[in-house]
């Protein structure tokens, strides 16, 4: 028995779960066990209802496009649990369509508009002709952290004046190839296009996202000197 | 046959024999590349003779097309295949120039492993009179090409021959999308009772009911997306099985026992994957009117076409090599592996090559985890990206454990390994550069075809 214990919500993750996303539960729960903190991961998927106040991380993946047009359907049932999630600093993780898919809009490749949940203002424009393939570096600008990754995405991302770019690119064309920027940061909201998965990594990133979620839960408890001691993974 | 078909089929068949009996060269592609020069039409002509049965899917073409042919070799004097790996239009082509028939009187068959995005276009000349559907996965080397489209490529083909009979795998959902007109056989596994009520694990591709797109549950599950699926919200349900895996009697890593429809059959192979292969071949079999005796005679007299997984002797270890390109193919070695009663070690080789996929993060939708726990004695990574699957099997639960970035290590680490027992789970190229270390160490003597 662990004394402490997060909750997890991984988003559609039985539709949405194409680039190895699962990968990202499964480096939560690698370091959560470190610090003798049980993770509890629950698939909140069609039809069920999503919680604004039951978990400390919501997980969404990226999906294929079929699968996508689902939960494109689906999501606007849950879409103002989440944005009360997100606007009380609850730790999200959003990877490939789960990130498109928290903004304004996004166009597919056949140039159809789909509608966002409109959580944040980012919104993702096709390319006729493209898409990027391949192996992604970025440098966090708040602190100096490197991430790797892979990026496969035919969306072109643009970020809001509210949002910030996770990182600013080292290698690879990131949000839309333009900008320089990958990726989006707002409150505790993570955005990316990186498979890989970003957490397994990333274990810089990942403990920092940690502890936002142990202290949003366990306040009085002084987590990062716990977590300085763990350490973290790269590849 | 029109006088361009018939000089067609003439250079095909005279570059063969350049090729094949003064060159000694075996040449399948470059005989059908060149009467299709000739006259792109030329493989409906030679197949007007043939009974045409075209082999698709993700998974389990070569083995299921292998082992079909034996079974209608049983009975039929006349059966023609095609060489694992040329299944595109040349080498069919070629296939059908070269064949020498050995009884005029009876009407041959052509049994076709088929790419499935070639469906529709080799469909169109061949005229199939059966179609044989075995699974469809996403696959690692085509990541954005969906389950989906897939299947619609290989429907294109279905689609031109309303009468052909389509025999599919009728545990695997996406092949109940369509309501076709064709005649139906469907095969599957009714192995164990069907009163569970369950869904797929959470990363499990193309598990939505094809009436209402809502998540379908099963009563039983195989592996991947298969078994016997139900829908909640309406009557939709796997099909009524002709032709059912009754009974799973026993599954080691180099045999697997079963009963189908109540008769014992015994394959000289492990894995539930082959297992299906054998329903396939049987069904097929059935529908040509083979018996029950003739398709048992088959399995059991042609151990060496399940010639994939062989064993390799090095010094005291039985090593045991095994491809892994994709999650669904990955957690179908981990289940054989565990069917081994012996104590066993892993080798992980990954490579991220364009032959292996650039993309390897499909190695977290893989289950090492259910490995925890089973005889697994000692895991060790390896390959040019080693730390991949380093981070990914330490995060599974097996802690640090020797790596072997640079591969000519890797022969030495297997004969440290505490077991007798060996598995080695290595992608395309990384499989190939261990065989290469292998042959020149002299434990693999003679080269085998992959």
């Amino acid at each position: 028995m662990t004394e402490y214990k997060l909750n997890v919500a991984h988003l559609y993750g039985d539709l949405m779960n194409t680039y190895g996303d699962y990968g990202n539960a499964v480096a939560l729960g690698y370091y959560a066990k470190q610090l003798g903190v049980e993770v509890e991961t629950e698939i909140v998927s069609l039809g069920d209802e999503f919680d604004a106040k039951a978990y400390d991380f919501v997980l969404f993946g990226g999906g294929q496009d079929y699968e996508q047009m689902i939960v494109c359907k689906d999501i606007p049932s849950k879409a103002d649990a989440i944005k009360e999630y997100i606007e009380n600093d609850g730790p999200f993780l959003g990877v490939c369509g789960g990130f498109q898919l928290l903004g304004d809009y996004f166009i597919l490749a056949d140039g159809t508009r789909v509608e966002g949940i409109k959580a944040m203002g980012h919104y993702t424009l096709n390319q006729p002709n493209g898409r990027f393939i391949g192996n992604v570096i970025i440098e966090d600008p708040t602190n100096g952290d490197v991430y790797r990754g892979f990026e496969n995405h035919q969306g072109r991302t643009f970020l809001d004046d509210k949002q910030r770019p996770l990182g600013e690119l080292k290698q690879g064309k990131g949000n839309n190839g333009e900008d320089g920027g990958e990726g989006l940061v707002y409150r505790n909201v993570y955005g990316t296009y990186f498979h890989g998965p970003i957490f397994a990594r990333n274990g810089n990133l990942t403990l920092r996202v940690l502890e936002k979620m142990l202290n949003r839960r366990y306040p009085d408890v002084d987590w990062h000197s716990r977590i300085e001691k763990i350490e973290p993974e790269f590849y | 046959m029109t006088l361009r078909s018939s000089l067609a089929t003439a250079v095909g068949r005279s570059s063969y024999f350049v090729l094949h009996d003064v060159l000694k060269r075996g040449g399948s592609s470059l005989p059908g590349k060149l009467a299709m020069k000739i006259d792109p039409q030329v493989m409906s002509h030679l197949a007007e003779k043939y009974d045409v049965i075209l082999i698709t899917g993700t998974n389990g073409k070569t083995l299921t097309t292998a082992l079909t042919t034996r079974v209608l070799r049983e009975i039929y004097p006349d059966v023609i295949t095609n060489p694992s790996g040329s299944n595109m239009m040349q080498g069919i082509t070629g296939t059908m120039l070269t064949a020498k028939p050995k009884d005029k009187n009876a009407r041959p068959i052509a049994l076709l492993e088929v790419d499935e995005a070639n469906v529709e276009e080799v469909a169109r000349q061949l005229k199939p009179m059966a179609f044989v559907l075995t699974n469809i996965f996403r696959d690692q080397l085509d990541r954005y090409g969906e389950i989906y489209t897939t299947y619609e490529k290989v429907l294109k083909g279905i689609r031109l021959f309303p009468e052909a009979t389509v025999i599919a795998n009728a545990d695997s959902p996406i092949f109940l999308r369509e309501e076709l007109p064709n005649p139906k056989v469907y095969y599957g596994f009714n192995h164990v009772s069907a009163d569970g009520d369950m869904r797929a694990p959470s990363n499990t591709d193309g598990v939505l009911s094809p009436t209402d797109n809502s998540i379908l549950h099963y009563h039983f599950m195989t592996y991947g997306n298969q078994g016997y699926y139900f829908s909640k919200t309406d009557d939709f349900k796997r099909p009524e099985l002709d032709y059912a895996v009754t009974k799973l009697i026993e599954m080691t890593p180099q045999s697997s026992t079963f009963e189908i429809d109540g008769t014992p059959f015994k394959i000289e192979i492990g894995g539930m994957y082959n297992i299906y292969n054998a329903l396939a071949a049987y069904s097929v079999g059935r529908f040509m009117g083979v018996d029950v005796p003739h398709v048992q005679h088959a399995f059991t007299s042609n151990a060496q076409i399940f010639g994939r997984q062989e064993t390799i002797k090095v010094e005291d270890k039985v090593v045991t090599i095994v491809l892994i390109k994709n999650p669904v193919g990955a957690n179908q070695v981990i289940d054989m592996m565990k069917t081994d009663d012996q104590p066993f070690s892993l080798v992980t080789l990954l490579n991220a090559n364009y032959a292996d996929g650039i993309d390897t993060s499909w190695i977290w939708d893989a289950d090492f985890e259910s490995l925890l726990g089973t005889g697994i004695s000692a895991v060790s990574t390896g390959g040019e990206r080693y730390k991949d699957m380093y981070v990914r099997l330490k995060m599974a639960g097996f802690g640090a454990h020797p790596i072997y970035p640079n591969l000519k290590d890797v022969l030495g680490a297997i004969k440290e390994m505490p077991t007798e027992h060996v598995y080695v789970a290595a992608t395309y190229t990384a499989m190939m550069q261990l065989r290469e270390e292998m042959k020149q160490a002299g434990y693999i003597k003679t080269e085998k075809e992959a």
